[in-house]
């Protein structure tokens, strides 16, 4: 039998390269109405009256009134208001649909609205902590008297996810009682749980179907569950079908963007070692809470990045501004803190005169080892070889002494990294609870899982997958998207976790199939099943936080121009451990994708606030990487499967990113000889950093 | 609803030009994002349009022993692949937008939209660009760097159009752009940089130096380069600091959402230096 890693071409590019593949914006139902949302103009108050225009028949305004149940967005931390109710948080700020058939019209009306509010001062600094964590491990951060500390801080800003296809959905009404949301979505039970919630219906009468999806990053993840619940509720009162997709600028202004954060570090040293590390995260969540508490737990299990640091005391806070709500996005708080503790444990070395190579591999986890939570790492680290390999390659050392030259404005950097697979803790066995169904109909095999393929290619490696193990011919595996009258709930396709979670129970489902298969209808069920040995203390941070990890190893050389203080990236040379690789391309477009998304997290792209309102709002302004900016990219994978991942595959999607930001900082920081405390290095920050900076 | 009007002769859209209050198009890739709408609704425009595409008499590139003529409906593509053309100005091209863009924008449009950081206007007022603008009843010829007033601000009247680009011939020793932009392609330029010269002997026959999107319009001063003209290589390479002290003065960025002022003017002042530092006997 061919070895699964092989490559095959995705089953999805003849649809997508035809223009064929239906998308949201390319479905059209009889009767359709568009919607179009009022926002706020203000950052924080209070409306004290609208007045509409007079609305023609046939045209509708939708707000909180006409919600018949909860007005929240069930998420993880139900503190978004559907519509709001008068209080303004943010900027931008849904207050109420504006619908009808005609869409010029309802753009029309919509500029006729007059909102009048009771202006209160924003909040912008960081100072409203709405979550605080914090754990230890070992004894913590104890110095003594005549100990060395050093002591850094870094700064991460936004990131925008800016898939190409912006938010949009259609909901419509099925038998006059049911209704159906289809939508550009990540996660369709996140969507139908919300749904049932706002509507205060059962469980039946919610119907959530995916579209062809053109890109999601994370920002597909929970924010569409807003627009859902209002359609939902606009389309319960009309009973008509309506279409709501938002403009680019509406997208990037309104919705959710990783978290910017601040990150300050203290290592207290002996006998040139760290003995123990302090770690204080805060993050910008913006005007809700969301996610955000997730996505600080995950930066601070990450604290000590892929070294072992016996003593840790990490804290960690999100901080609630009148900004917009900041959400989901590939890497979840782990390029944030792995930025941090890459510059900074060069950053020590160099302090105390070490060779930071050197001083980093000293440090490096081990098989066996604790974690930061004082989880195990079970399974082999490759790390060690993988450095080699990546070494070896990228001709390193030559280059790292070549480029420390007094004129040279070249640079090579190496980032060192792991990302945790799966949700955090115990979250897949208490709260996600993966169930799978694989069903046997005559001769085809048919995969009801609600993993939503947006591009990274669920749908060729899952058919891939149980073709594989049953052994029969991949057109005879169906997999269509997810519609939740149909698949089971096996969970949001986010946190890296579709191939190793989902696609283990789909392999144990396939594997059972295998032994009845000369029966000639069935379906095979399962669940998720933890294993025995993770436990998670989610309220002390103690335990495993992963079932696995993935590795990795980025090389980034660039060159710095002086007089413009540009860069330019010259090549990239990356190593990774996925376990074993479902489809060796894909894993490939992943891996350059995900670099190209964190190398441009890194050095490219910018984005801030100014009194709350974000200040890139197109494509024009915000600058993400063209054909043109990004270098050959060389991708090695190692194999080193894990147990209960199929055949041995571990998480890919996010680990690519995650590497990307430290390993050019690195390198720019060579080219200028500086070091560098926050990304993106723009050629501005370089000028001021070149003119004023500290070697 | 707007009309939109398609002539295929000159003459045809002069007429439309004298008799209605029309807004030109050419490529539109400024008038439609300008005028953008809702997806799916009609572009935006607030008023009558005359679309210049189909115009053959403008689409033609050609010269005589003094000028090189380009035809204002030519796209960017076409006149960057004219082998007529100074290298100049088509290295100018490859820098800006994208294959796609190239392929429908024109020159004419550039000029006309008339922003502080359009970029073939660093070149064109390093060449002494003009332009031949028509109407019904008069033709009219004057300096790119005149018919631009400010931010999109020209000297053009409501009945009036551009007809070609006329770019006087010139040998120089070395010309070059530079586009300082925040990504390779497709992008707009936070500053943008040309020069060129002309020895003779030992001494500097010719010195032009151009910068965009560092002030409201293109920065090029002839009083400057007239102080600099005559003097030897070695006495403008020792002058270096003193020539960016003059040039100081009128760049005068701003801070906005793609960069700031002091990068702006650094980075001018340092094109600048390089170039300087880069003259050839
Ligand atoms: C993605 C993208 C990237 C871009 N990148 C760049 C870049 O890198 N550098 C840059 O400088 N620009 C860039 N632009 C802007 C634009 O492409 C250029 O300014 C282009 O040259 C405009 O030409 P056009 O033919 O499309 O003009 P149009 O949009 O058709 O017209 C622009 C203006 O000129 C007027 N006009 C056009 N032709 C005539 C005429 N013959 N007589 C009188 N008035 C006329 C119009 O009425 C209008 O006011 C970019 C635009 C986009 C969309």
């Amino acid at each position: 039998m061919k070895d699964i890693s092989q490559s095959i071409n995705k089953v999805d590019n003849d649809e997508k390269i035809s223009g064929k593949a239906k998308y949201v914006a390319d479905i059209k139902m009889e009767g359709m109405l568009h919607a179009l949302t009022l926002r706020a103009t203000i950052a924080k108050g209070e409306i004290v009256e609208i007045i509409y225009p007079k609305l023609p028949e046939g045209y509708f305004v939708v707000d909180y009134k006409d919600i018949p149940g909860k007005n929240i967005v069930k998420v993880i931390f139900d503190d978004m208001p559907i519509f709001t109710t008068g209080k303004i948080t943010y900027l931008h700020e849904p207050i109420a649909l504006l619908i009808g058939p005609d869409k010029f019209l309802v753009n029309e009306l919509l500029k006729q609205v007059k909102v009048t509010y009771k202006e209160e001062k924003p909040l912008f600094d960081w100072v409203d902590s709405v979550i605080h964590y914090e754990f230890k491990k070992g004894e913590g951060f104890k110095p003594k008297k005549g100990d060395i500390i050093i002591e850094k801080s870094y700064e991460t800003s936004y990131q925008e996810q800016l898939y190409i296809e912006t938010q949009g959905m259609i909901g419509y009404m099925e038998d006059n009682e049911k209704i159906t949301l289809v939508g550009s979505i990540q996660c369709p039970y996140y969507v139908k749980n919300a749904l049932v919630q706002a509507l205060d219906v059962e469980d039946k009468l919610v119907r959530v179907i995916q579209a062809t999806v053109g890109g999601a990053f994370g920002g597909k993840e929970e924010f569409p569950s807003l627009i859902a619940c209002q359609l939902a509720v606009a389309v319960k009162k009309i009973k008509k079908p309506i279409r709501l997709i938002y403009e680019r600028e509406e997208d990037i202004l309104s919705t959710t963007k990783r978290h910017p954060s601040k990150t300050t570090l203290k290592a207290l040293m002996r006998n040139d070692k760290i003995i123990s590390l302090a770690v204080k995260v805060g993050l910008d969540g913006g005007a809700n809470i969301g996610l955000s508490g997730v996505v600080l737990s995950r930066a601070l299990i990450a604290s000590s990045g892929a070294y072992t640091i016996d003593n840790l005391d990490v804290q960690g806070d999100v901080f609630r501004t009148n900004t917009v709500p900041n959400g989901a996005f590939r890497g979840f708080g782990a390029p944030q803190m792995m930025f941090a503790i890459e510059m900074f444990v060069d950053h020590v070395a160099k302090k105390i005169g070490k060779d930071p190579f050197k001083f980093r591999v000293e440090h490096l986890a081990k098989q066996g080892d604790y974690t930061s939570t004082m989880g195990l790492y079970r399974d082999p680290i490759l790390l060690e070889d993988m450095i080699n390999k990546a070494m070896e390659v990228s001709d390193y050392k030559t280059k790292r002494k070549l480029f420390d030259q007094k004129d040279s404005y070249k640079g090579i950097g190496m980032s060192i990294f792991f990302h945790g697979c799966g949700f955090t803790g115990s979250g897949e066995k208490n709260h996600i609870k993966a169930k799978v169904k694989l069903k046997k109909q005559g001769d085809s095999v048919e995969i009801l899982i609600a993993a939503v393929d947006m591009g990274q290619g669920v749908k060729t490696s899952f058919r891939k997958l149980v073709a594989h193990i049953l052994d029969i011919e991949i057109e005879r595996v169906i997999f269509n998207n997810p519609d939740t009258d149909y698949v089971s709930d096996s969970g949001p396709t986010v946190a890296s976790r579709t191939m190793m979670i989902v696609g283990g129970i789909v392999a144990r489902c396939a594997k059972e199939m295998k032994e009845r298969f000369s029966e000639e209808n069935f379906i095979v069920e399962k669940v998720y099943e933890q294993p025995s040995y993770i436990e998670f203390d989610e309220a002390t941070f103690t335990g495993d936080a992963y079932p696995a990890y993935s590795w990795g190893v980025n090389v980034v050389e660039v060159e710095v121009d002086p007089v413009t203080y540009q860069v330019k990236l010259h090549k990239t040379w990356s190593v990774y451990d996925v376990g074993k690789a479902i489809d060796e391309r894909m894993v490939y477009g992943q891996a350059d994708g995900g670099l190209a998304q964190g190398l441009a997290y890194g050095y490219l792209e910018v984005m801030n606030h100014k009194d709350g309102k974000i200040m890139q709002k197109n494509m024009t302004d915000y600058i993400i990487p063209t054909a043109m900016d990004m270098p050959p990219m060389e991708t090695y994978l190692f194999d080193n499967p894990y147990a209960y991942g199929p055949y041995g595959a571990k998480g890919v999607g996010e680990l690519s990113l995650v590497g990307g930001a430290p390993a050019v900082a690195k390198a720019i920081e060579q080219a200028i000889k500086r070091q560098v405390y926050k990304i993106p290095v723009t050629p501005e920050y370089i000028m001021e950093l070149v003119n004023n900076g500290k070697d | 609803m707007v009309n939109a009007y398609v002539p295929k002769t000159l003459e045809d859209c002069l007429k439309l030009l004298n008799e209605f209050d029309l807004k030109i198009v050419a490529g539109g890739t400024d008038v439609l994002i300008q005028n953008r709408a809702p997806s799916q609704l009609a572009i935006g425009y607030k008023k009558d349009v005359c679309y210049i595409l189909q115009i053959e008499e403008l689409k033609k590139i050609y010269e005589d022993d003094q000028y090189i003529y380009i035809g204002s409906a030519v796209s960017l593509e076409e006149i960057m692949d004219s082998m007529i053309v100074p290298e100049i100005l088509r290295n100018t091209i490859l820098e800006m937008a994208s294959p796609a863009i190239r392929h429908t924008a024109t020159l004419a449009g550039n000029i006309a939209n008339a922003s502080p950081a359009g970029d073939s206007l660093v070149t064109l007022y390093l060449l002494d660009a003009e332009i031949e603008i028509r109407s019904m009843n008069n033709l009219r010829r004057m300096k790119v760097s005149d018919f631009i007033t400010g931010v999109r601000k020209i000297e053009l009247a409501k009945d009036e159009l551009i007809s070609k680009i006329i770019i006087p011939k010139f040998e120089f020793d070395q010309a070059y752009f530079k586009k300082v932009g925040p990504r390779l392609s497709d992008a707009i330029s936070k500053v943008a940089f040309a020069g060129a010269y002309i020895v003779e002997g030992k001494k500097i026959k010719d010195f032009r130096v151009s910068f965009g999107a560092v002030n409201v319009t293109v920065v090029r001063a002839d009083e400057l380069e007239q102080k600099i003209i005559s003097r030897t290589v070695k006495d403008i390479k020792k002058m270096k600091e003193t020539i960016v002290s003059w040039y100081e003065k009128a760049i005068n960025p701003i801070d906005d959402q793609r960069s700031n002022k002091a990068y702006r003017k650094v980075v001018a002042l340092n094109l600048l230096r390089e170039f300087i530092e880069n003259l050839n006997l």
